[in-house]
């Protein structure tokens, strides 16, 4: 790669950027859909010279700030209407024509007739009377009440099913422990009361299961060693209903720490466990959380250590161990697709566990990786309990399934997310919630776009948790253009380096990773030299770069892909799980989160402390972020990196140790080791400050739980690995850059 | 001579008390040389020695009153090998006025409590004896020769109602109160899978599950329930050998609560079954289970595997039936000709599943409480070989049911359970004869003594069995035959002996060696008379049952009738007063005038005639004929009949038809069944409820005095015969008509005259007129 880009020179984010809504008021929210242009081209040949992807990154079930919810649309009897021939949900963009009795879908140009239950005159612009009271006539998003026609079967209950690991290592780490807790500490919350069903298994190198009949007193726990035929001990009463069964649930839930404490066994048969899970689950579908601490090692799906022949490093077999080889995940997570079961990994291993292998459940049933490298309770208890607890009791999307359609001459031909394709444009997603998004890439099929405007719709065909058929449907329009400057002013930089980071992804998995960079690389710099090309006259530039306002971010987030966890660097220099973990978590990022994780931000804290602790005001204003680059900490200062997942407190060698003692405590102000400190509130002005701050940041960003790591300058590895390695503007950990 | 009496000395019912001294002549006899051996028979007077036995070191026969004692010398000789042997120290103050018990002539048989089991080294290397490395680390009370349990493993099936099953938990229940303290108790129960109880987990209920439809290993079993010191592959130990201990078998005093609690929460099977369909009841898994953990808990240990099953075995091993009721479980047309698919492999589960049981001396019992069959038949060899209980019922709220089970766990005069374990029976013979086998519920111990004859009967082959559980009533028929050659004349009146040797584990916990030295006399072939005069028919007629019995298991049932015909014809001939060619003249002595019609009725029995009975009922009768003393064997063959009446006490009256007066009650006891029956008048009477009025004392007392008579029966078996009252002519008559004499039928010529019986049964008349006119033809 030519040095073309020169880092010190870029534009950089400063600060969390949100896209602006559309102009057009009848578009929905760009927190739920963008595309990676705001202007889609006519023909294939602009395309081709845009270089960069076309587009759009879906976030079906955002959250919404309080007051700007989607408005929920019930026709009551009749059905939902939609154009005859497309099947598209009718929207703001339809028109109504012959006095209001037909309308003309936007998307294929249809005349349909307006049912007559749905009606209505329209004024003197041609406009129906009711628009404005009708938020599918005048607002981008909407979701409606399915009526039966949309159930292929009774609208499921939430299930959740927990498959624990019991092994030695889950004991001793405390997972066990705080995984009981946490769950019973959100019963309450658990959506879906009173039809909330619930089941456990629990594993070593055996499988436990438990009878939670509501007339019992205690669970009745049944063990089946069967490994290579695993089965089910009894029929029912494995997955009971949480409000009928719910003492004999809190009752597990408290002994399952005692019944285990003193367990020695140290095998995983998982794969029998996940067989046994799945036969209580199929019945009904829904969400299975698994939590693991070591490898898989009895029964079917047994995996073995991998990437121990350093031989292949660099090799074209080197992507082999980014997928799994076990067939066994591929079929049982096609199983639990087609059953409506959505699997979360919950990982606590300090050494090797093939996430490769384990995060393929996920992965094809719209479900997540969680990532507790060597977890301790003592130090990511607060992190495993926030993010467990919020995966139990979000806003969760059931037995779903989601299209987007878009006008004619152009669709969709990739999709890029966790979720399994039922068909050509279907997208399988047992379980889908607010923190999952979706990328897929848009193909011109004509060669020429005759419209003006092109239409998308999303919509997501769901059971809430309430038990109701829903479907939530955004719709989006955009003008066609001929014009390839237009598209690059058009262009969002948040939707490009979304998809272009899930491209490069998954290239990462058939490819070596200096490929995976390469092509990301060379679509920039090709991207740039058109547009160079076009406007160097214009600018009477040579040899600098030049780029639309639009795309100024978009060299430093490219180069923030290739040195993301996922992608930097030879095989050996980020661990196997850490760089799946990575992968899987790029892979479901809603957009303004990934940009947070590939470019973090980097606060000087100290000053700001001190200088704000007596102030009981909110503490809004942060100091302006500093580059990415090792340059810029100052041994006498502390810093505060962010990157969306959690935070690092870097302290430089000059800094009193006061500093950390007023924050930390003394015990670890003494101690060289930092990686047991925890921040606990101390009685300081100074302390209080500093989780003040935290707790600000942590509420913009709910997702996940971002719990503080301390980490002292010249404190190997550890700070290497924490924060020196992330930033990404620091050419010398980049020896492939 | 009474041979009752001398069995209350011996405990010995032998069919010929006086032994011809060839080879040839002995052949002659045609009844075989067989001994009725009930080893644990309540003896007057028996002495427990509280020492160990004195062994001969040639043949590991135990010291007499029939051995020679020089007091001078301090030695003893050996009747059997004629071995010289020496007194031990702690004898040295033995004198022909300070002799020990096992001297006294009327010390045939004593009982010695013995300190050190496994050393005792009574037979050979490969002593039935050494065979208990059970013993050694046996936990409890550390006195010599005390051992640790017994165990108790409850195997129940769950496939029945709600009410049946609450029954069946209730008796279980209250035999908990009957059992020991300190005898090992665990839960095994089964539907379609097999659930095994760790009743030694203190956190919550919690059993290890196994599938019904597979068969496992005993390795599997203990694997899966870590039973065995397992090294995981990273080298842990993930749990010490400590076997079942504790986990699933707990002394009952440590598990009372968790086991009645898990008794109380079981509950029906949970899975549906289709219409159309029986319940998926996999009481083979179940059994192969069990029998997996007492392997790796217990072995060599008294213990009982109990199993209370409800209907028929539908899936996995030991199948006897599908599922689908278009399906019906075999009958015995549909064995004799091969038409039960099934049969041959549940029978070869079960029979591995015996041996395994006796490998390890654990017996297996079975409490079938089902209108329908369950696959008793299959599973008798395991049953009968381990010494264990049948009990067959309707349901499980029966008396039959809950009493036998109560009875079971009977006590002692010291309280000690009445059950023994873990036995074994060798027999030592004088020279001149030697054992052929033995028919009883034992299995062979192999072991291949001097006293082995070439010729089996039996099981054979061997001159000790191993009885993994037995009772004071448990008999063993033991055949002999005499091997000395004509040309070694023996001095008639000169005495041959055979030693029984049985070692078991007293209810007590104590482990006993019983010895029991028998000698009768030698008699010359060519005297009758006194060969006759030691006949006993009714040990003779036993004896017979056995071994008529014991060939069912490989001969067709017409081959046995005739065999059983001929030997009858031959006895005739040979011990009949007749003169050659004429029937009239032919005469029995009073020795042998009983033993036709025992032969007569044996063949009428349900143990040969199979086809009014399911497979699983004859399985029942055969068994329980296979381990019944004299007396009740003969009851099973020849029911008792008994009149009652105004006339004055009630009296024995022939079994026959013509026993039946509209005047009299009869009390039947087929041993099975025990039928009161009221004759037509007594029975019109009592409907009009004149035991009610007291100027009718005395109808009252009669109706009372039969029914007192049956109780005290019913009182005195396990398992609880069926107590029947009926009415002449009522329906529930046809038990006591089927087993009555047809001396009038249909065919005969008094037809229409009073009661009659259809059948084509000859009658007993018919058939001595047969066996008079065969017997005086001569051969
Ligand atoms: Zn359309
Ligand atoms: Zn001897």
């Amino acid at each position: 790669m030519e040095a073309a880009v020169d880092a010190s020179v870029l534009p950089r984010p400063t600060d969390d950027v949100e896209p602006t809504p559309s102009a057009w008021a009848a578009n929905c929210h760009p927190r739920y859909l963008r595309l990676t242009s705001n202007s889609m081209p006519n023909a294939q040949s602009l395309v081709a010279r845009w270089h960069l992807p076309l587009g759009a990154v879906v976030h079906p079930l955002a959250e919404a700030p309080p007051g700007e919810e989607v408005p929920v649309v019930n026709f009551g009897a009749t059905s939902i209407v939609r154009c005859r021939r497309c099947r598209t949900y009718i929207n703001a963009y339809v028109t109504f024509t012959d006095g209001g009795r037909r309308w003309r879908c936007n998307v294929c140009v249809l005349l349909n007739e307006v049912p007559v239950e749905y009606f209505c005159p329209l004024d003197v612009n041609g406009k129906r009377k009711d628009a404005d009271e009708r938020p599918e006539l005048s607002q981008g998003s909407v979701e409606f009440v399915a009526p039966t026609e949309y159930m292929v079967r009774p609208p499921m209950p939430p299930v959740y099913f927990f498959l624990i690991d019991v092994s030695a290592s889950a004991i001793r780490t405390g997972m066990l422990q705080t995984a009981c807790e946490t769950i019973k500490a959100s019963l309450d919350k658990l959506p879906g009361y009173p039809r909330t069903q619930i089941g456990f298994i629990t594993f070593d190198s055996a499988l436990h299961f438990y009878n939670l009949k509501s007339t019992l007193t205690q669970p009745q726990m049944m063990v089946v060693a069967e490994l290579d035929d695993p089965f089910l001990p009894m029929p029912d009463d494995l997955l009971v209903n949480l409000s009928e069964s719910r003492a004999v649930v809190e009752a597990l839930l408290d002994s399952l720490p005692a019944m285990f404490q003193n367990n020695l066994n140290v095998e995983s048969a998982l794969g029998p466990a996940l067989k046994a899970a799945f036969m209580v689950m199929s019945q009904l579908g829904g969400k299975l959380l698994v939590f693991q601490s070591t490898l898989p090692s009895l029964g079917v799906g047994r995996l073995k250590l991998r990437g121990d022949d350093p031989r292949i490093y660099g090799t074209d077999k080197e992507c082999n161990l980014r997928v799994t080889e076990e067939q066994f995940y591929k079929q049982m997570a096609a199983d639990f697709s087609k059953y409506q079961i959505a699997v979360n990994v919950y990982a606590f291993a300090e050494k090797y566990t093939d996430l490769a292998s384990l995060g393929t459940l996920p992965k094809y049933t719209g479900g997540q990786v969680l990532h507790y490298p060597g977890f301790q309770v003592q130090t990511h208890g607060e992190k495993f309990t926030y993010e467990l607890g919020r995966d139990l009791t979000r806003e969760t999307a059931w037995e779903a399934v989601m299209r987007i359609r878009c006008g004619k001459g152009i669709r969709f031909s990739t999709y890029h997310g966790h979720f399994m394709l039922r068909s050509s444009d279907l997208l399988a997603l047992p379980a889908v919630d607010c923190d999952k998004a979706f990328a897929m890439q848009l193909t011109l099929e004509d060669t020429l776009l005759t419209s003006q405007t092109v239409y998308f719709q999303v919509a997501v065909l769901y059971t809430s948790s309430s038990g109701e058929r829903r479907i939530r449907v955004h719709t989006m329009a955009a003008p066609v253009t001929a014009e390839i400057g237009e598209m690059y002013r058009s262009a969002d930089v948040g939707a490009i380096t979304s998809l272009m980071s899930r491209l490069a992804i998954e290239k990462s998995f058939t490819s070596k990773l200096e490929d995976s960079r390469q092509a990301g690389q060379s679509r920039l710099v090709r991207a740039l030299r058109e547009y160079k090309n076009l406007f160097a006259v214009q600018y009477r530039t040579t040899g600098r770069l030049i780029y639309p306002e639009s795309l100024k971010l978009l060299p430093l987030y490219v180069l923030a892909i290739n040195k993301s966890l996922a992608l930097r660097g030879g095989f050996n220099e980020v661990s196997a799980d850490g760089r799946s973990a990575a992968a899987f978590e790029m892979m479901t990022m809603p957009a303004s989160r990934l940009l947070k994780y590939i470019y973090p931000s980097l606060y000087r804290i100290d000053d700001y402390l001190y200088q704000t602790a007596k102030a009981k005001a909110d503490p809004v204003d942060l100091p302006a972020p500093l580059p990415l680059s090792a340059e810029r900490l100052d041994p006498r200062g502390a810093y505060l990196y962010n990157d969306g997942l959690r935070f690092v407190l870097w302290v430089g060698k000059v800094v009193s140790p006061d500093f950390v003692g007023l924050l930390f405590g003394s015990e670890v102000a003494q101690s060289p080791d930092s990686s047991k400190a925890v921040v606990v509130e101390q009685d300081n002005d100074l302390s209080k400050r500093f989780i003040a701050v935290l707790n600000k940041l942590r509420e913009k960003n709910t997702a996940v739980y971002q719990e503080c790591l301390l980490v002292r300058q010249g404190e190997q590895p550890r700070e290497s690995i924490l924060l020196l390695q992330n930033l990404v503007e620091d050419r010398t950990i980049q020896p492939y850059g | 001579m009474d041979f009752n009496e001398v069995e209350q000395t011996e405990g010995l019912r032998l069919a010929w008390n006086a032994w011809p001294s060839s080879r040839l002549e002995a052949t002659r006899l045609v009844v075989p040389f067989g001994v009725m051996c009930t080893p644990l028979h309540p003896l007057e007077g028996l002495h427990l020695l509280p020492y160990d036995p004195l062994l001969c070191k040639g043949c590991r026969a135990v010291l007499n009153p029939y051995c020679r004692v020089d007091y001078q010398a301090k030695i003893w000789v050996c009747q059997f090998c004629y071995q010289r042997n020496h007194f031990p120290a702690s004898y040295h103050e033995i004198s022909d006025r300070n002799m020990p018990a096992e001297l006294f002539s009327q010390c045939s048989t004593v009982e010695y409590a013995i300190s050190q089991p496994p050393n005792i080294g009574i037979t050979s290397p490969t002593s039935v004896y050494g065979q208990h490395p059970g013993l050694v680390g046996a936990q409890g009370q550390g006195a010599p020769g005390q051992v640790g349990g017994p165990g108790f493993l409850f195997v129940v099936d769950t496939c029945m109602s709600a009410e049946d099953l609450q029954s069946l938990k209730s008796a279980i229940s209250q035999i908990l109160g009957l059992i020991p303290e300190t005898a090992l108790v665990g839960l095994v129960s089964f539907g379609s899978m097999v659930h095994v109880h760790e009743l030694g987990y203190p956190d919550c209920p919690k059993a290890f599950v196994f599938r019904g439809d597979k068969e496992v290993s005993s390795q599997q079993v203990q694997e899966q329930l870590g039973l065995l010191g397992k090294t995981s592959q990273k080298g842990a130990s993930l749990a010490s050998a400590r076997g079942g201990r504790g986990r699933f078998l707990l002394p009952l005093s440590e598990c009372e609560f968790i086991l009645t609690t898990a008794l109380d929460e079981l509950q029906p099977s949970s899975y549906p079954v289709p219409s159309g369909h029986r319940p998926r009841r996999a009481t083979g898994a179940a059994l192969a289970v069990a029998v997996g953990l007492m392997e790796g808990t217990m072995p060599n240990e008294g213990a009982r595997i109990m199993t209370f099953v409800s209907g028929p075995a539908t899936v996995g091993p030991g199948q006897i039936v599908e599922t689908d009721l278009a399906k019906s479980i075999r009958t015995h047309q549909d064995l004799v000709n091969d038409r039960a698919p099934l049969y041959k492999k549940a029978c070869k589960f079960y029979n591995q599943l015996a041996q395994r049981l006796v490998a390890t001396c654990h017996a297996l019992d079975l409490f079938a409480c089902s209108l329908d069959q369950v696959g008793t038949a299959e599973a008798k060899v395991a049953v009968e070989s381990t010494g264990g209980l049948m009990v067959l019922a309707e349901t499980f709220d029966s008396d039959q049911f809950k009493k036998s089970l109560q009875k079971m766990f009977a006590r002692d005069e010291e309280g000690n359970l009445r059950m023994c374990f873990n036995g074994s029976l060798e027999v030592i013979t004088t020279r001149e004869i030697k054992v052929c086998g033995a028919i009883g519920p034992c299995s062979s111990l192999n072991k291949k003594s001097v006293s082995v004859s070439e010729a089996e009967v039996g099981i054979g082959g061997t001159s000790a069995w191993k009885l993994c559980s037995l009772t004071n009533k448990t008999a063993v028929a033991v055949y002999f035959e005499v091997v000395n050659q004509h040309s070694n004349p023996i001095p008639s009146g000169t005495f041959f002996f055979i030693q029984f040797i049985t070692q078991y584990q007293h209810g007590s916990g104590q482990v006993r060696l019983r010895v029991t030295t028998t000698a009768r006399r030698w008699v010359d072939g060519a005297q009758i008379q006194e060969l006759a005069a030691g006949f006993d028919q009714e040990a003779a007629a036993a004896l017979m049952a056995r071994l008529a019995v014991f060939k069912t298991e490989n001969e067709e049932v017409f081959d046995i009738l005739r065999w059983l015909d001929r030997m009858l014809i031959r006895v005739a001939a040979k011990f009949g007063d007749y003169q050659k060619e004429d029937p009239s003249s032919f005469r029995l002595s009073s020795n042998f005038s009983l033993y036709p019609q025992f032969m007569f009725h044996l063949r009428r029995s349900q143990f040969l005639q199979v086809f009014n009975n399911t497979p699983d009922e004859t399985a029942f009768f055969r068994l329980m004929l296979n381990q019944e003393g004299v007396v009740g064997s003969l009851i099973m063959i020849q029911p008792t009949l008994f009149a009652y009446s105004f006339d004055g006490p009630p009296v024995p009256v022939l079994l026959d038809i013509s026993s039946i007066t509209p005047d009299r009650i009869l009390l039947f006891d087929s041993y099975f069944y025990i039928v009161v029956h009221y004759g037509s008048t007594i029975a019109q009477w009592r409907k009009l409820g004149y035991q009610n009025d007291p100027s009718h004392e005395n109808f009252k007392k009669l109706l009372e005095a039969p029914i007192g008579d049956a109780e005290s029966l019913l009182e005195e078996r396990i398992p609880l015969p069926k107590l029947i009252e009926c009415d002449q002519h009522g329906s529930q008559a046809r038990f006591l008509l089927a087993k009555l004499n047809p001396s009038v039928t249909h065919n005969s010529n008094q037809y229409g005259q009073g009661e009659v019986i259809f059948t084509d049964d000859v009658s007993l008349q018919v058939f001595v007129e047969h066996l008079q006119r065969l017997a005086v033809q001569g051969t």
